[in-house]
C-alpha cells in the first residue's frame, strides 16, 4: 500500500498536537515533556495537550528564575527549567545489585536487571540533545558501558523543539549546539503561529511523521520557523569563546581568580545537579538488619561534595577553589581529551540554579580570555597598497638618534590601536617601515624611531604639518588582559621601552587591577635611555623602575651590567607573576631564562619578536618563524609558543 | 639613582678613607650573611665559622674600596648601597663595567691568587659590605678543607654569573643595527 506523506518539513496543526502525544503514548509508552510544577517547568509525565505549559514562559538570570504568564497559547515559549533529561535516563539512584553472604559463608552477587521504561521525551532542546550525545560518548561510547543507561537511551523517543526565545543565562549558540536542532532525534518540533512546522529525523521519527494529518508547510510558515531560530540564536548576547578553550584553560590552572571564585562558591553542588552532561556518581550501600544482603546503588554525586575525592591518606580536593578549578576544566579542557568535545552545552542551568550566581562565562572570560583577543584593534587599513594619511603633530628628540613622532591620522580607527600592537609607516620615496607604536594619547598615535638608515632617518626629520601613510594597526599586542591579579615584570632593553610603554601606560590605568609592577630597564649608556623624563611620573603611579646600562662613565651613579642582574638581585620568586619582555633576542633569551628560574612559567612569558617585515599582513614571507607570521601571528608571542624556534638560523 | 657629578662630589671621592668603620655583632653579621644572595646557599655552620672574621664596613660615597692592581684588602659582601667597579682608560677615563649590588660579592680576587683587584670599587651610595679579613680568611680555609669545599664553588658560581653578564656586555646587544632594506 503507498501513502501519501506530505513533503518534509510540513506542518501540523496545534489542534493535532493531541494527536502526536496518542501516537507516542500507542503500546504503554509514557510521554514526558515539560509541565508546570511548583513555580518551575519541570520535565514529567504528559497526558495530553493540556499538561503542557501553554503561556508560560520563564524568566532566568544568573541566580535567578522565575515563571510567568504570557498571555500567548504558545505551548514551548520557555527555554530550559531545573530538569535535565538526565533524570530519566540516568536517574539520581539505580540499583546495580544485591550482594549476599550464605550462613556457610558463600558470596552471591544478583546483578539489577535494566528494565527501563518505554518513554517518550516530548520537547527536548537542541543542547538538551547535546547533552544526551555528550552521556552517550561518557557513559556507552568506551570500552566499558553502562547498560542501564544504555537501556534507557534505547528506549526513548526523542522529539525536539528548537527554541524560539532564549534566555539571560542561554549560551548554546557559543557552544555550537544550538539554538537549531541538527541531529540525535526522532522528530522536531518548531513552534509558529497556529502550530508547528515539523521535521523527522530518524526511521522511527519517520514513521511518526507519515502517521500524523501533516499538511506541507508554505513558504511563510518555513521562513517563520527559520525566523524563530534565528531570533533565539539573536538574544544571545553573551557566551563562551570556543576557539582554543582547552589549552587556554590548561593554562591557567594556577590563575588567582580559583581562589576569588571559591569565596562565593558554596560548594552546593546545584550546578552539577542541573548540569544534563555531569555523569560523577557514588555507589551508596544498604543492609538488612542482619547483614546477610545488601543493596548497593548507584546515585549521583558530585566533584564539589566534601568527601568526593578523599582517600584514606587525605582530601585531594580539600578547598572549594580545588573543587570549582576541577569542575570548570572538565567541562571546558579535560572533557576534550577524555571524550572528544567540551563538556557543556550551553543550556545556562549551572548560571541559573547558582545560589551565588556564578556564571561560568564571566569565569572564563577573566581565568582564560581569548589569546588577543583584546591584544588586536580592527584593521582600518590593511593592503599594502592602502594607506591613511596622517600629519605629524610633532617630532620630540628622545636620544641622539632617537625621536617620537606624534602623527594624527584622518582615520581615528588607527588610536585604537592596542598594546604592541605596530603600524606600517610609508613616506614618498622610501620603503615602509614597521614601526611599533608607542602610545596612544591625545588623538594622536606616538611612534619611536631610531635613525638606522635612509627610511628612518628620514621619517625622523619631517617637520610638523608634513604627512605621511599609515597601515595598521597590525600583529598582535600584549595579552594585557592576562595580568590582573598577578604580580607584573616589564623587562625593556634599549628601544625596545617603545614597544612596551603603551603596555606601561595601560596596566598604570588601571593600577589596581594588578598586584607588583616592576620595570627593569636596560640601555647601552646613560645617555641612550629613553622616556627619562616619565619614569619618576610612572614611579608615583606605582611602577617600580629599575634601570641598568652596559657601559658608564663616572658620572652615571646607577647600575651596570645587564638587565638581568636587576632581576638576580632580587628576592621575589613568583609562580603566579606574568612577565612581559621585549628587546634584542638574546637579551630576551637571557631574561627567560632568569624569570623562569624565578618559578614564572613559559606560558606567562610573553616576548615581543623581531623579524624583516615588509607587508605586515603575512602574506609576503619575509618575518616567517616556524609556523608563524611574526607580522600576523605576532609579534608577541608566549615562550610556550615559540621557544624551540628562537635559536640561530631560524 | 644616577646623580650628576659635581666637582664637590670628585674630592670627596679623592679624600674619601680607603677603608669604611667596622661595626656589628656576631648576630649582625650572621644575619647579613644569610639574607644575602651569596650567603644563603651556604650552609649554616660554613656561615658561623666564616663570621668569625668578619665585620660589617661602612662605607661613604665616595670611598674607594678598592684599587685596580693592588692587593685586594676586602673579600665581602655588599648587604645595603652599591660599589662601583672601574677600569681606567686612557683617553676615556674612569670607565664602570659593572656594579656590585646588595647580595653580591665584592674582591673576590682575595680569594684567588694573585690576590690583586681586577679593577677599582668606588662606593656610589652610603654602602655597608660584610667584609672578611682576607688573611684571615685564606688562613682559615688552607686549614679546613671542609670549608673550603663549601665556599669555593659558590665563590666560582658568582665569577661565572659575572662572566656571563661580561660576555653580553661585550655584544653590545643595544648597539645600533643598520636599517632592514626591502631589496
Amino acid at each position: 500500500m503507498v501513502t501519501t506523506v506530505a513533503a518534509r518539513p510540513g506542518f501540523l496543526r496545534r489542534d493535532d498536537l493531541e494527536r502526536l502525544i496518542a501516537l507516542l503514548q500507542e503500546g504503554g509508552r509514557t510521554v514526558v515533556g515539560p509541565t508546570v510544577r511548583d513555580g518551575a517547568i519541570v520535565y514529567d509525565e504528559i497526558r495530553e495537550v493540556a499538561d503542557l505549559p501553554a503561556g508560560w514562559t520563564d524568566d532566568q538570570a544568573p541566580g535567578r528564575y522565575r515563571i510567568s504568564q504570557t498571555g500567548s497559547d504558545r505551548l514551548f515559549d520557555y527555554t530550559v527549567g531545573p530538569t535535565s533529561w538526565k533524570r530519566f535516563t540516568f536517574p539520581p539512584r539505580v540499583p546495580l545489585l544485591t550482594a549476599g553472604r550464605s550462613t556457610a559463608g558463600n558470596a552471591a552477587f544478583d546483578s539489577a536487571r535494566p528494565d527501563p521504561p518505554r518513554l517518550a521525551f516530548l520537547g527536548v532542546r537542541a543542547c538538551e540533545i547535546a547533552g544526551l550525545l555528550v552521556q552517550d560518548r561518557v557513559l556507552s561510547g568506551g570500552p566499558f558501558v553502562d547498560e542501564d543507561y544504555r537501556a534507557r537511551r534505547e528506549a526513548a523517543v526523542v522529539v525536539a523543539v528548537q527554541c524560539t526565545c532564549s534566555g539571560k543565562t542561554c549560551f548554546c549558540a557559543s557552544m555550537g549546539t544550538g539554538p537549531g536542532v541538527s541531529g540525535g532525534h526522532d522528530l522536531v518540533l518548531t513552534e509558529i503561529d497556529g502550530g508547528f512546522v515539523v521535521d523527522s529525523g530518524s526511521p522511527l521519527g519517520a514513521q511518526l511523521f507519515s502517521r500524523l494529518p501533516i499538511t506541507a508547510a508554505t513558504p511563510e510558515q518555513l521562513a517563520s520557523a527559520v525566523g524563530g531560530v534565528a531570533e533565539a540564536r539573536t538574544q544571545q548576547t553573551s557566551g563562551v569563546a570556543l576557539d582554543g578553550i582547552r589549552d587556554r584553560l590548561m593554562d591557567q590552572l594556577d590563575s588567582p581568580r580559583w581562589a576569588e571564585v571559591a569565596d562565593r562558591c558554596l560548594s552546593c553542588a546545584n550546578c552539577t545537579m542541573v548540569c544534563p552532561t555531569c555523569f560523577c556518581t557514588s555507589v551508596t550501600l544498604a543492609s538488612d538488619l542482619d547483614g546477610r544482603s545488601t543493596d548497593l546503588d548507584r546515585q549521583w554525586d558530585s566533584c564539589f561534595t566534601g568527601n568526593f575525592a578523599k582517600v584514606a591518606g587525605g582530601n585531594f580536593r580539600s578547598r572549594r577553589q580545588d573543587r570549582y578549578r576541577q569542575w570548570l576544566t572538565h567541562k571546558f579542557a579535560t572533557w576534550f581529551d577524555q571524550f572528544g568535545s567540551a563538556g557543556c552545552v550551553g543550556c545556562g542551568r549551572c548560571i541559573t540554579w547558582c545560589p551565588v550566581g556564578i556564571d561560568v562565562r564571566e569565569e572564563l572570560a577573566v581565568i582564560a580570555p581569548p589569546y588577543g583577543e583584546n591584544a588586536q584593534a580592527a584593521v582600518v587599513a590593511g593592503s599594502p597598497g592602502v594607506y591613511v594619511t596622517a600629519t605629524v603633530r610633532s617630532v620630540t628628540p628622545e636620544t641622539a638618534d632617537t625621536s617620537t613622532l606624534q602623527l594624527e591620522p584622518t582615520d581615528s580607527g588607527l588610536l585604537a590601536a592596542r598594546p604592541g600592537q605596530f603600524v606600517m609607516v610609508e613616506q614618498p620615496g622610501f620603503p615602509p617601515l614597521p614601526i611599533s607604536i608607542s602610545r596612544v594619547a591625545d588623538g594622536a598615535l606616538w611612534l619611536t624611531i631610531r635613525a638606522a638608515g635612509p627610511a628612518t632617518t628620514a621619517v625622523i626629520a619631517l617637520r610638523p604639518g608634513t604627512q605621511l601613510g599609515l597601515r595598521g594597526p597590525l600583529g598582535r599586542g600584549w595579552p594585557v588582559e592576562r595580568a590582573p591579579g598577578r604580580d607584573v615584570v616589564v623587562v625593556a632593553g634599549g628601544i625596545g621601552l617603545a614597544p612596551v610603554r603603551p603596555l606601561i601606560d595601560a596596566l598604570l590605568r588601571d593600577r589596581s587591577r594588578f598586584g607588583s609592577l616592576l620595570l627593569a630597564y636596560g640601555a647601552r649608556t646613560p645617555a641612550d635611555r629613553l622616556y627619562t623624563g616619565e619614569l619618576d611620573r610612572w614611579r608615583a603611579a606605582g611602577l617600580e623602575v629599575q634601570e641598568i646600562v652596559d657601559r658608564a662613565g663616572e658620572e652615571w651613579l646607577g647600575s651596570v651590567g645587564v638587565v638581568t642582574n636587576l632581576l638576580d638581585q632580587r628576592e621575589w620568586r613568583s609562580r603566579e607573576g606574568i612577565a612581559f619582555i621585549c628587546g634584542p633576542e638574546r637579551m630576551m633569551r637571557a631574561t627567560v631564562s632568569t624569570l623562569r628560574e624565578r618559578g614564572i612559567p613559559r606560558r606567562r612569558i610573553f616576548l615581543s619578536m623581531e623579524r624583516h617585515m615588509e607587508c605586515g599582513i603575512g602574506l609576503c614571507g619575509h618575518c616567517q618563524m616556524g609556523p608563524y607570521f611574526i607580522c600576523k601571528d605576532g609579534p608577541v608571542f608566549a615562550v610556550s609558543e615559540i621557544s624551540d624556534l628562537m635559536r640561530e638560523g631560524i | 639613582m644616577a646623580r650628576a657629578v659635581t666637582p664637590e662630589w670628585h674630592s670627596a671621592l679623592r679624600s674619601a678613607p680607603s677603608y669604611g668603620r667596622a661595626m656589628g655583632d656576631q648576630a649582625d653579621l650572621l644575619a647579613a650573611f644569610a639574607g644575602s644572595w651569596f650567603g644563603e646557599a651556604l650552609p649554616a655552620q660554613a656561615r658561623m665559622r666564616l663570621v668569625e672574621c668578619a665585620s660589617l664596613r661602612e662605607y661613604p660615597t665616595g670611598a674607594v674600596i678598592l684599587t685596580e692592581l693592588d692587593e685586594t684588602r676586602v673579600f665581602g659582601i655588599v648587604t645595603t648601597g652599591r660599589v662601583g667597579l672601574r677600569v681606567l682608560v686612557p683617553e676615556r677615563g674612569s670607565v664602570t663595567i659593572l656594579t656590585v649590588e646588595p647580595g653580591d660579592v665584592l674582591g673576590w680576587s682575595a680569594l684567588v691568587g694573585p690576590h690583586r683587584s681586577t679593577s677599582t670599587a668606588v662606593a656610589l651610595e652610603p654602602t655597608t659590605v660584610l667584609a672578611f679579613d682576607p688573611s684571615a680568611l685564606r688562613a682559615a680555609l688552607s686549614a679546613d678543607d671542609a670549608l673550603a669545599a663549601t665556599l669555593y664553588p659558590r665563590l666560582l658560581e658568582a665569577v661565572t654569573r659575572r662572566l656571563t653578564a661580561t660576555r653580553h656586555q661585550l655584544l653590545d646587544l643595544y648597539a645600533q643595527q643598520a636599517e632592514a632594506v626591502p631589496w
